[in-house]
């Protein structure tokens, strides 16, 4: 061999950053999205409040009958407070304390840090359940769509039959079933939240299917293990990527309303539980059901732009 | 006729491939699209066949199922003496070694998500050859092979233009050393300029590595600069065969009269036309008798109750055309 | 000059799009004369799509975007008129075929209901003139039994019949000049006769002035009076057909036809123009063709080569020539 041959099969044997070059393309088209960016900043900003938070704040278990209902920093309220020795209500100001910043709920817990660790318990409860509900919705609609005839048969009918219920119900019903706690809630919601990704995954797998890169895949020998790992999959990593950034916030949203209809997990502190407890007392400390409603409606609004902006750049039509 | 002395690599005998048309709820059975009707030919050693015919008429179908990339429906394809129908997975994967697909659309053959290189290189890791050394330096070779730059094999296929990537459709279908390339239009989808450069150097590589192409084309203009023989389809079967100068100076099927006369030619500007009437009839409900009588301008009676058959008019010339039964 | 029917001059129509400005089309001269057939030639990206597409202003909006130059027709610079007055030119006075049959018609409405609606537009008939005239059209498109075929749906056609309908359409008008947008590329051979055909009927029985974009010279030799070879965004050679054949003058022309595939060829080796269309976002410098030309000169790397013109008729654009 030369030293000119074995110069350039030193040079294309190293990959210079394959995929990176890939990733940083898509990151240059997602990047031009400005919502999409004021999205992916929320996020990391929430992962990284729910990983690091907790070793910064109260512990928000701990109760404080001193302290309950202290508004926010910066808000002062009236508060009517029973005075044993009068026998009597009476009427004095409370302001808020850089103590606890966001206040303080019905038993005296640290807003806070209930907040950041109920962030934690919503991330964990939307990444894992879409994971879940991802992978089985990839595997059965690529399946489906490669080996088509009767397994397609089965398994589309399985998705139909799937869809007939109206998911909240059937997630009702079995967190009734099984018992409110945050394994049940989250293979719940896994369980069931598959078919809108086996629907699109089929229909975009068995575009590709016909596509000719596939078949001359197959001319060359390849294997069907081969064709779907190292065909077809790659092709349809955006827009599983995509359908999961969307599908999270509605996953959050849905762990909320079980808490909030009161079927959530009550020994974690999520936003819903949070939300549910502070709704009893919406007059007298509105923060309480105000604050993680906020939070859950930015994360699923940050979601949702990421979700929208990583469509576009991933779609080589959309001219970005 | 100097190809005709070298082995026969390929044998097709009565080969069919009919899609089943079904309606209703019960998907019931109401007839066939005979894609591939009873096909008759041989392709030897080194040999290039071109296969014309206009768009639906068969071409591709046939080239597919050659590999098995299409099952099919009856006829015999032997590779070396072995019928392919009848090979299992492992027998299957081997063949696929030695008969390798050149695809029309260059830009929808190469999955866009793996490099240039890895693309070359996939052949070699499907069949296990050599480490990842070798494949590399192999990839190399093919590339330059090619007139590709080998140091572009980390590149993606949509950094390169049309006439590239059919060069690396081309270096793929190279790296298992190959006996028979099926060239499936490879260059109805290219440019002009960049459709000659495609040619030389697919007949500079049959020339220097010995391979047999099965050459399909709807333009047999592009044809003649390549082909040893010339196959002609019309709705699923092969109406004339013959050797690539008997079929321009003396063409006996009234269909490749035809296609020879509309085969666009500046040269001639004048000329009288052979105007075929209508369009290609659907292969679900081909007329009956011979296919073609309909846009036939040398119809005889006969030509609408009985179907002619592919006979040898003349010594390795081959028509099916009732004009000649006298003969 | 009375005898011509539409003038564009020095027309330049770019492209904003992100990753820099495309310059489809960047300088382009011709005049249609009435009743010629003219020739738009060229590669794909050389911008002869695009400049048919400005005429009519039927290109997206943004980012596409006539930069400069005249389009005169009939008194009016089609550049620079209003968007009302240009509609009511579009279809009527200039029409257009575009290259996709398939895709040119609406899937859901029949043939008649096109065409009808088409007409009803534009002229003042009332329903049962205006099917008369649709009939009357598909019949001399050489359409069998015109009048079922006006009750029929797109898919229900082939795709030849569906380009004679589509040229039938763009006739129902009587419009001065006819735009055909590679008619003839995604047929068969024996369609693309068929279609080259009517058009030659058409220019003995209509006298209509014939804008006809092809990559391909073979069609260019059937039925062009005169020719514009187009590369790079600009026209590079201008002659009648016969000149463009016998007597090729820029090198990317006569390349052009020594490459072609043709059937009266005899050598076994097609000549070819080496390298590959350029990259409209980078175009070379100087001449946009060197990197390819056998005959590059210095010069030709430098500057941009002047219009000449050797005869009365032809004009090339060329630094061998100065």
């Amino acid at each position: 061999m030369t030293e000119r041959l074995r110069d350039i099969v030193r040079r294309i044997s190293r990959p210079p950053s394959n995929s990176t070059r890939l990733i940083n393309y898509y990151w240059q088209r997602t990047r031009r999205n400005k919502l999409a960016i004021f999205g992916l900043t929320f996020i990391i900003f929430l992962v990284l409040l729910a990983v690091v938070g907790p070793f910064f704040t109260l512990d928000p278990t701990l109760v404080d009958f001193e302290n309950k209902n202290l508004p926010p920093v910066g808000f002062t309220i009236e508060q009517s407070v029973y005075n044993t020795e009068t026998d009597d209500f009476i009427t004095t100001k409370v302001s808020g304390t850089w103590n606890h910043p966001l206040g303080t709920d019905s038993k005296g817990r640290d807003m806070l840090a209930m907040l950041i660790s109920g962030a934690r318990v919503s991330m964990l409860v939307g990444l894992i359940a879409t994971g879940i509900a991802i992978i089985l919705g990839t595997i059965i609609g690529v399946l489906s769509a490669y080996l088509g005839g009767w397994v397609d048969n089965v398994l589309m009918r399985l998705t139909d039959i799937m869809m007939t219920f109206p998911f909240f119900i059937l997630l009702v019903l079995i967190v009734f079933i099984f018992g409110p706690s945050l394994v049940i809630i989250v293979l719940a919601i896994g369980l069931t939240g598959w078919t809108g990704t086996a629907r699109l995954l089929r229909s975009e797998a068995l575009s590709l299917r016909t596509r000719e890169f596939i078949t001359a895949a197959k001319a060359m020998g390849a294997s069907d293990n081969r064709v779907i790992f190292r065909h077809l999959i790659p092709n349809v990593i955006s827009l599983i990527i995509v359908i999961a950034t969307l599908a999270i916030p509605g996953v959050i949203l849905a762990e909320a309303a079980l808490s909030f209809i009161g079927l959530g997990d009550p020994t974690v502190p999520s936003w819903g539980i949070i939300l549910e407890a502070g709704q009893n007392s919406l007059r007298t400390a509105w923060w309480v059901a105000v604050e993680p409603g906020i939070m859950i409606f930015l994360t699923v609004l940050a979601f949702n732009f990421l979700g929208d902006g990583l469509r576009d750049a991933f779609d080589p039509k959309s001219n970005i | 006729m100097k190809h005709m002395l070298n082995h026969k690599l390929l044998k097709i005998r009565n080969l069919k491939k009919y899609y089943p048309v079904t309606a209703g709820l019960f998907s019931r059975h109401v007839g066939d699209i005979k894609a591939v009707d009873g096909v008759t030919f041989d392709i030897s050693e080194k040999e290039i066949i071109g296969l014309v015919g206009e768009s639906g008429c068969g071409k591709s179908t046939l080239g597919k199922t050659i590999p098995r990339l299409e099952e099919p429906t009856s006829g015999e394809i032997l590779y070396k003496g072995t019928d392919v129908a009848k090979l299992d997975k492992k027998g299957l994967r081997e063949l696929r070694r030695e008969i390798q697909i050149i695809f029309q659309d260059p830009d929808a053959s190469l999955d866009p998500r793996m490099t240039v290189g890895d693309s070359i290189c996939e052949p070699l890791i499907i069949h296990n050859i050599g480490d990842e050394k070798k494949r590399m330096e192999r990839v190399v070779e093919l590339m330059e092979q090619v007139g590709l730059e080998a140091t572009q094999a980390n590149l993606y296929p949509h950094e390169f233009s049309g006439g590239q990537k059919q060069r690396i459709g081309i270096a793929r279908a190279l790296a298992m050393n190959p006996k028979l390339i099926i060239a499936d239009e490879p260059v109805s989808a290219l440019d002009v300029s960049i459709q000659a450069q495609i040619l030389n150097l697919m007949m500079d590589i049959q020339e220097r590595l010995g391979l047999a192409y099965l050459f399909i084309a709807h333009d047999l203009s592009v044809i003649k600069h390549m082909a040893h023989r010339i196959a002609v389809m019309y709705l699923g079967k092969i109406v004339e065969l013959a050797d690539k100068r008997e079929t321009f100076d003396n063409p006996l099927h009234p269909y490749t009269e035809a296609l020879l006369s509309a085969a666009p030619s500046f040269k001639s500007k004048d000329k009288d036309r052979i105007l075929l009437r209508g369009d290609v009839p659907s292969p679900l409900n081909p007329p009956a008798g011979c296919h073609f009588h309909p846009r036939c301008h040398r119809v005889l009676p006969i030509c609408n109750q009985q179907e002619p058959e592919l006979a040898e008019i003349s010594e390795g010339h081959f028509a099916a055309c009732h004009l000649y039964k006298s003969l | 000059m009375d005898n011509v029917s539409l003038k564009v001059s020095n027309l330049r129509t770019h492209f904003l799009t992100r990753r820099g400005i495309v310059k489809a089309v960047d300088g382009v001269d011709f005049e249609l004369r009435r009743g010629e057939c003219l020739c738009l030639v060229g590669e794909s990206g050389c911008g002869k799509t695009v400049t048919a597409l400005s005429i009519l202003r039927l290109f997206d909006s943004p980012p596409g975007k006539i930069v400069g130059g005249q389009i005169s027709y009939d008194g009016l610079d089609l550049a620079k008129c209003s968007l009302r007055q240009l509609r009511q030119i579009r279809g009527k006075d200039i029409a257009i075929v575009f290259q996709e049959a398939q895709s040119a018609l609406n899937p859901v409405l029949t043939i008649g209901d096109q065409i009808i609606e088409q007409i009803k537009l534009h002229l003042p008939l009332d329903y049962s003139m205006a099917r008369d005239r649709t009939i009357s059209l598909l019949s001399e498109m050489g359409i069998p039994s015109a009048k079922r075929v006006l009750s029929y749906y797109p898919h229900q056609l082939s795709g030849g019949m569906k380009q004679r309908v589509l040229i039938a359409m763009s006739l129902s008008c009587d419009p001065q000049i006819l735009i055909a947008d590679e008619p003839t590329t995604a047929v068969d051979v024996t369609i693309k006769a068929q279609i080259l055909d009517i058009f030659h009927e058409l220019k003995a029985s209509r006298q209509l002035s014939t804008i006809f974009i092809t990559h391909d010279l073979a069609v260019v030799a059937e039925i062009g009076d005169r020719a514009v070879i187009m590369y790079g965004g600009k026209d590079v050679e201008t002659a009648p057909v016969s000149e463009i054949i016998n007597n090729p003058k820029h090198p990317y022309t006569s390349g052009l036809i020594e490459c072609l595939p043709d059937v009266s060829k005899t050598a076994d080796r097609l000549a070819s123009i080496p390298g590959t269309t350029p990259n409209p976002i980078e175009m070379p410098k100087g001449c946009a063709f060197h990197p390819r030309c056998p005959k590059a000169m210095k010069i030709c790397k430098q500057q941009e080569p002047p219009e000449i013109i050797t005869s009365k008729e032809h004009k090339v654009s060329c630094h061998l020539y100065t």
